[in-house]
């Protein structure tokens, strides 16, 4: 999925200081502001965090070989995916959304979104990387329920106002989509 | 609700049909019934040539990938001497899967339990305790991994495991004009596709048959994409989802049936035969210059042919394929009456610059599988649908078929279409009759002689 570049001490949490708790504290009060935005179906405020060049990627999760697993997951930008998005196709997802007609989610579905486990992996002045967990649980009229269960890895800008999401990979824990639509945004 | 003689089905009618193809009726339990469901295992999917995957995968000696030939499991391989196998993956001594990699490159597989070793042309190498065991008597040969009959089409790869099944071009027929054009790149020009890497695997809870019909021609659920119309997801600069949006030149919407295979396809028959390229991606220059420059070569390529726009349909029973821009194969894997794994392949044309083949990536994750802004609520639909084929109260009551009945005609406007060609213009179920029609001649059931419903 990705080399993990942390050093013993970090891994242990001896780096951990006031600056870091401090930093991890926005981030989770952002990732739980965004949560809440597609909770309560405020698609327009939630695509305002995404920065204008931002890149929302999914791939595929394979079953290989304990040896191979940098093809576990397809490559980024060559292979298939689920989700390989900009900010402009993201755009038009919400509009398709918003409109009544898109029957896959129409009436919408309830959605919760837990976000944990956050990590700060790197920053720089710029930027900051964060890794983390989901659950996303999905219910659908009556009895039609989904459970999204996965990784990210954020790429957040850091601005005067705040954080904007410049990227976003999600990794799924699931090779074959156990579920008939991915309709939800993560 | 009405309880019209005319529609019961099986409740009344002598001969126990479950599918009225003259009549546009098809009865719910075809949808809903494990004992249907297994036969259609053995007379449909058992007794039909099925698509697994394509050259492009495994482009290497020893490659290999894992696939589904119906409810069977099979590894495909390019063997060391080059040779395409599909290989039943089913160990022959207690039926463990023998590979379980979803893809890579091995020369042979050693099953998990005892380690029997296959080769990967099927041939048992490895016996553990041969000799003590088994004293040398046990007959490798007997004992390989059951090997399918395999036939390579212009890169796409057939598999069936009957001796008796027809060669895979007799038991297209005429579909081979469509089958073939898919298979093309945009120039023309044979085997012009390579795939995506990584199929995208996914389960729905709808009778695989639901799909099928769909992919057939049904181009009566227009509402169903009102969403992305009005969005617009194509490169044109245009609203709509298809690039083809963009060709100004009038044509004529055909569903063209091949009921001697149960074959099916949607395309646009324009007027003009050499007519000129209209910009279709004008938001990408490059990929639009990419295209104009195909389209010139494929009118060449193909003359009076050039006229055909083949849109998509489906090569009997369950591979659904689209064209035109959006290359990509959709087998439905039949599960249980109610649920169905989709298996989708994306294809672009192997010469394109990268560019080309980007931009066409990017149009097809946006487009198809279940993050499609397209295929979305298709997939809603069949799900919705299934609930319908479930319901106790309507059970007497068959589905309802009946779009312009009575209007198809033979091979009919263009004879190059071929003589098997039984062809409607417009809106119409026939295409959806031709396939539940064949169906039911591959069940068993009694049916009436083909083409009743042509006009006079
Ligand atoms: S089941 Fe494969 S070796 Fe026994
Ligand atoms: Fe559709």
């Amino acid at each position: 999925m990705n080399q993990d570049t942390t050093s013993a001490a970090e891994r242990v949490g001896d780096t951990v200081n006031s600056e870091y708790i401090m930093l991890k504290e926005k981030i989770e009060h952002f990732f739980a502001y965004e949560g809440e935005l597609l909770d309560e179906r405020n698609f327009d405020a939630w695509l305002e965090l995404f920065a204008e060049d931002a890149r929302y990627w999914m791939p595929l999760a394979r079953n290989v070989k304990h040896n191979d697993t940098e093809a576990e997951y397809t490559r980024e930008q060559s292979d298939a995916a689920w989700f390989d998005e900009d900010k402009k196709t993201l755009l038009q997802r919400v509009m398709q959304l918003k409109g009544g007609d898109h029957w896959a989610e129409e009436p919408f579905s309830r959605t919760t979104h837990i976000i944990t486990n956050i990590r700060i992996q790197s920053r720089s002045e710029t930027d900051v990387t964060v890794k983390s967990r989901f659950i996303v649980y999905v219910n659908r009229r009556e009895e039609e329920v989904r459970l999204f269960v996965g990784k990210r890895i954020d790429v957040l800008r850091i601005t005067d106002h705040g954080f904007l999401v410049q990227k976003r990979s999600i990794f799924l824990d699931q090779s074959k989509l156990l579920f008939k639509n991915l309709t939800t945004f993560f | 609700m009405a309880k019209d003689k005319d529609v019961n089905m099986k409740c009344n009618s002598n001969d126990e049909r479950l599918v009225d193809a003259e009549a546009g009726l098809v009865d719910r339990t075809v949808f809903t019934d494990q004992k249907i469901f297994e036969r259609e295992i053995t007379e449909v999917f058992g007794k039909s040539w099925l698509f697994v995957g394509h050259e492009s995968q495994i482009p290497n000696s020893d490659d290999f990938f894992l696939s589904q030939a119906g409810r069977d499991a099979v590894v495909v391989t390019r063997d060391s001497d080059g040779e395409v196998q599909v290989l039943l993956n089913v160990c022959t001594h207690r039926g463990m899967p023998v590979c379980r990699y979803d893809q890579g490159n091995a020369k042979m597989f050693t099953c998990p339990y005892h380690g029997w070793t296959f080769s990967n042309k099927g041939d048992l190498t490895g016996l553990p305790l041969a000799k003590e065991g088994y004293c040398d008597r046990l007959d490798r040969k007997q004992w390989g991994l059951v090997k399918a009959r395999v036939t390579c089409y212009y890169g796409s790869i057939w598999a069936t495991f009957n001796d008796e099944v027809l060669p895979f071009e007799e038991t297209l027929g005429d579909m081979t004009l469509m089958l073939r054009d898919f298979l093309q790149g945009p120039d023309g020009e044979d085997d012009g596709l390579e795939v995506v890497d990584g199929i995208l695997k996914f389960e729905i809870h709808s009778n695989w048959k639901l799909g099928a019909e769909n992919s057939a021609g049904d181009l009566y659920h227009d509402v169903s994409h009102n969403s992305v119309q009005r969005v617009g997801i194509a490169l044109s600069g245009l609203r709509g989802r298809h690039a083809w949006n963009a060709d100004k030149h009038t044509f004529k919407t055909l569903n063209v049936a091949y009921p001697e295979g149960g074959h099916a396809a949607r395309v646009n028959l324009y007027d003009d035969e050499q007519r000129e390229y209209h910009s279709q991606w004008s938001q990408i220059p490059e990929v639009d210059d990419y295209f104009r420059e195909a389209h010139d070569a494929r009118q060449k390529r193909l003359g009076e042919k050039g006229r055909l726009l083949n849109r998509g349909g489906i090569v009997f029973p369950s591979i659904a394929y689209n064209s035109a821009n959006r290359w990509q194969i959709t087998l439905a894997v039949p599960r249980s009456p109610g649920r169905t794994e989709m298996w989708k392949w994306y294809f672009v044309p192997k010469k394109a610059p990268q560019e080309v083949k980007d931009a066409l990536r990017h149009y097809l994750l946006r487009y198809g599988g279940p993050s499609g802004m397209v295929e979305q609520d298709d997939i809603e639909n069949w799900a919705s649908a299934q609930v319908g084929a479930q319901s106790l109260a309507a059970q007497h009551l068959p589905m309802n078929y009946m779009l312009h009945m009575g209007e198809a005609k033979w091979a009919w406007p263009v004879p190059w279409l071929g003589e098997g060609a039984y062809v409607d213009e417009g809106v119409s179920e026939h295409a959806q009759r031709v396939f539940y029609q064949r169906w039911s001649e591959m069940m068993g059931h009694p049916v009436r002689s083909r083409g009743q419903e042509e006009s006079k």
